[in-house]
């Protein structure tokens, strides 16, 4: 039996200073409206079934903030990141305040604009995505996120540089992300979160991302936290008719850490894929849940993460495809796949479908296994040293779906995996 | 253009071909609604021992306890009003020993469904369960001889009390779930069997159950033991007439299969569709023991059963073959659990579901590996067919692995019946709905090809039947 949390005393969570906060950060009143709103979600304070899949494997009230996330100030910190690659947008959220932000010439003349979420006219988009009703940790994030950006990228452009978001972690953070992808716009955005300094943080993130009609988006989430920090990301997309989305993942730090992913199919032609690598050690504790709902007929999505597990590690992965009434003629294929590298590693899955229409083609496959003997056996063979061809096994098990992904990633997560795997 | 053809629905169909009742003739039935005591009264009249009449009252506090599941098909399960159900009624006073004594309406009953037929020819010992308790009962003369034990659970409480009272609950505790604490406060009638050590049973042991009182519960209990290197297969099928209101079967079955044993249990369930199925049903499989379930269910309003096996022994190995067709309205919430505690245990799950209209068929599974249960190996497939646009299938799968030295595979497919397959035959000559026909059987194929001959036959001429008429 999956454990079941104690129930001492009721949980609560503080928001006593949303007027301030958004006074102070400079908001305008459909801001502070959208803030009350979700703390109304917020009493009383219900945490999530446990007896549901979503939240089977990890307590909800780890995620809880300690303190009133409204009353904690915006921390002054030193904005430095060395950017050592050509990118169109750089933009750094730190210590409860966008810090940073970078836009080349060509973005700038394209007329991409990034801006202060705090200070930018989005409360007709904030929440259309991730609504306060999503959950309980979505409603804290709206009603006290502190440091935010907005994307917006005009219909029709294409940019060949990434755009590059980053976020770090630091004591209590609540940071907010809203990318808005124009008409047959094509660009690349990757999210990626840092920091945490003496091994502590908590983190309760939320992303939207409107994908316009005919776009193409390419979005990475990599996530390499000090150890210790515990933290919680959502990332929801909505897919117009003919866009295409893809989300990169990558999963590699903190000590307990949860995202929660995923797309809606919401136009006709619609495709979404999502790839993940997630790599644990130590006592690490990770859950996954991944969402591919299909709103629209003709639409098309695709799925593959991969959890390789070392130390007494443990991941959890939850997914979910969704085929609504009339959307007729869709695909969806999911698959989840477990590498466990050592005994005390352990691994959950469960990849669910709900299929409402029957003009469906739709599978799913998960496996759980041990490096195969055979392979480790060859490699020996050929004169590897057995932690190397371990490490090759574990890297070619990642690398098929690394492979899918935009090259500017690919590069860049294959390093951190590398690199993770020779600290190991 | 032709209209595109239908298929007419499986279990929609029963006023015309089983949908006779007898007027009821009961010599004894409880008041409505479940309190201690009907419970007393049940325990009573049943003459039993202490011990069980306390575990009856204990369970009946637990299921006033327990809360109603929260997952599942929680809309369907809260149409459930307990007390509206009659959960005992007996049809005739005694135990009938031959066939000519069975009363006239309860024969009329089984000769429709054409037990006397299968009894001759097929049958080793028929446990006919009409209404709550056993009435007929026939067991071969070999049987006798090799010593084992086929009875009701009601006999087989009082002849045999010392099996019965080491075995029983052991597998599913009355406090498993809020169903099996309403099976253990209520339960009457269900199957007793023993299999001495190294025998082998070769005729399947078959019992039809039937459901024949409009808000009447069964609650039939089944206990099932394989002694050490022994070989048994159970044969469970049933039907009933249509009703106007929702009655409830909450069916407990446990095997237990020692070493080296094997069991095979087979079941068609095809209650009419105003039945809610909620059915607890786990083995305990020890060293080098084999359990199968067999699982097959075509009616019911709402069935809710994962057949379990729990591997306790090394080398135990566990499986589930099963079929679910969902026609309007219904919903099959079926699956399979196994949990691997020892090493070198395997395990196979392969479920296939028909959703039809506004049917809905779901799959929920559990797979769990304890830590130290090194080599163990497990797969699970799952296929679905949709067949109309409303039709809704989900896939519930969760695999909990603990230890790394094992190999797990689940995968899942779902599809409708192809527009190439069906162009394929058409220009073979084939008619659209000996086409449909053809394509279903081939995807229900395994499994019928698991059931002992006579059951495959029905089956088939049941998905032939509903498939007749089907060109609009």
């Amino acid at each position: 039996m999956a454990s079941r949390p104690v129930v001492n005393a009721p949980p609560t969570v503080a928001l006593d200073h949303i007027e301030e906060l958004s006074r102070v950060a400079g908001e305008d009143g459909t801001l502070l409206a959208i803030r009350n709103q979700a703390r109304a979600c917020l009493v009383p304070l219900e945490l999530p079934n446990r007896a549901r899949h979503l939240w089977r494997y990890t307590n909800p009230a780890r995620f809880l903030p300690e303190s009133d996330p409204t009353a904690v100030a915006p921390i002054d910190v030193g904005s430095t990141w060395r950017l050592d690659e050509p990118l169109s947008v750089a933009a750094l959220i730190a210590g409860g305040a966008l810090r940073l932000v970078e836009v080349d010439a060509t973005a700038r003349k394209a007329g991409v604009v990034v801006e202060d979420l705090h200070r930018a006219p989005a409360g007709d988009l904030l929440g259309t995505v991730v609504p306060a009703s999503h959950g309980f940790l979505e409603a804290i994030n709206t009603a006290a996120w502190r440091g935010g950006v907005l994307v917006r990228i005009p219909a029709g452009i294409s940019l060949e540089h990434p755009i590059r978001l980053r976020l770090v972690a630091g004591g209590l953070s609540l940071p907010r992300v809203l990318v808005v992808a124009g008409e047959d716009s094509s660009f690349e955005v990757i999210e990626g979160h840092v920091g945490g300094d003496r091994g502590t943080g908590k983190v309760i993130g939320v992303t939207e991302i409107l994908v316009g009609k005919g776009a193409d988006v390419r979005y990475g989430l990599v996530q390499r936290w000090e150890p210790g920090v515990v933290g919680h990301l959502t990332a929801r997309a909505r897919v117009l008719a003919g866009a295409r989305f893809q989300m990169s993942l990558a999963s590699f730090g903190g000590a307990a850490f949860k995202a929660d992913v995923g797309a809606f199919l919401a136009g006709e032609g619609a495709e979404v894929e999502t790839y993940g690598v997630a790599m644990g050690g130590d006592s690490q504790h990770f859950d996954h849940h991944t969402e591919h709902i299909h709103e629209a007929g003709k639409t098309h999505s695709n799925l593959d993460f991969k959890v390789a597990l070392t130390g007494s590690a443990r991941s959890a992965y939850t997914g979910m495809i969704r085929i609504a009434p009339g959307a007729a003629g869709s695909e969806a294929y999911q698959e989840n796949r477990n590498l466990l590298l050592s005994e005390n590693a352990r691994a959950e899955s469960i990849p669910e479908l709900e299929i409402l229409t029957d003009d469906v083609r739709c599978s799913h496959g998960a496996t759980v296994s041990p490096l195969d003997p055979e392979q480790l056996f060859y490699l020996k063979s050929r004169g590897l040293p057995h932690l190397q061809a371990m490490r090759v096994i574990v890297y070619g098990f990642l690398d098929q779906t690394l492979a899918r992904l935009p090259q500017t990633t690919r590069d860049r997560i294959a390093a951190l995996v590398a690199a993770r795997l020779h600290t190991d | 253009m032709a209209s595109t053809p239908t298929v007419a629905d499986i279990g929609s169909d029963y006023n015309r071909r089983y949908g006779f009742h007898d007027p009821e003739e009961y010599f004894m039935r409880t008041p409505k609604g479940l309190s201690h005591e009907v419970v007393e009264a049940i325990s009573l009249l049943k003459k039993e021992p202490e011990w069980m009449r306390e575990f009856r009252h204990k369970a009946l506090d637990t299921f006033f306890a327990k809360l109603m599941p929260t997952w599942g098909d929680t809309a369907m399960l809260s149409e459930i009003d307990f007390d509206q159900i009659t959960y005992y009624v007996r049809a005739t006073e005694k135990q009938e020993t031959s066939w000519d004594e069975v009363p006239e309406n309860v024969k009329r009953t089984f000769d429709r469904l054409g037990i006397p037929e299968a009894e001759r020819k097929f049958l080793a010992g028929v446990s006919a369960q009409y209404e709550s308790e056993v009435v007929y009962h026939s067991v071969k003369e070999e049987l006798t001889k090799q010593g084992v034990i086929f009875l009701d659970m009601d006999s087989g409480l009082r002849e045999h009390e010392e099996i019965v009272r080491k075995y029983f609950a052991s597998v599913i505790p009355a406090a498993d779930n809020k169903f099996s604490a309403l099976n253990s406060a209520v339960w009457s009638g269900g199957s007793f069997i023993y299999v001495p050590k190294n025998t082998e049973v070769a005729i399947p042991l078959q019992a039809y159950f039937r459901i024949n009182a409009e808000r009447m519960g069964q609650f039939e209990r089944t206990l099932i033991i394989a002694d050490e290197g022994s070989k048994v297969h159970y044969i469970e099928g049933c039907t009933a007439p249509v009703y106007s209101t929702n009655s409830l079967h909450s069916a407990v079955v446990e095997l237990i299969a020692m070493k080296g044993a094997r069991i095979r249990y087979t079941t068609i369930q095809n209650w009419s569709n105003n039945i809610y199925n909620l059915v607890t049903k786990r083995a305990v499989a020890y060293e080098d023991a084999v359990v199968e379930w067999v699982d097959g269910n075509i009616g019911s309003k709402l069935t809710m059963k994962y057949p379990a096996v729990i591997l306790k022994g090394e080398r135990a190995h566990g499986e589930v073959l099963s079929i679910a067709f969902a026609g309007p309205g219904q919903h099959q919430d079926a699956g399979a659990k196994m949990t691997h505690l020892a090493p070198n245990t395997t395990s196979k799950i392969t479920s296939k579901s028909i959703s039809k209209g506004t049917g809905r068929s779901s799959y929920r599974g559990l797979v769990k590996i304890r830590k130290g249960a090194h080599g163990c190996k497990t797969s699970v497939q799952c296929d679905a067919l949709l067949i109309g646009d409303a039709a809704r299938t989900d896939t519930y799968p969760t695999m909990e692995i603990a230890e790394d030295q094992v190999r797990v595979e689940h995968e899942a497919r779902v599809s409708k019946i192809g527009d190439e397959q069906l162009f394929y035959l058409r220009s073979r000559g084939i008619r659209d709905d000996q086409a449909r026909l053809m394509i279903v059987n081939g995807f229900i194929e395994p499994f019928v090809k698991e059931l002992p001959m006579e059951y495959a036959v029905e089956l088939n001429r049941l998905i032939e039947l509903e498939m007749e008429g089907s060109v609009g």
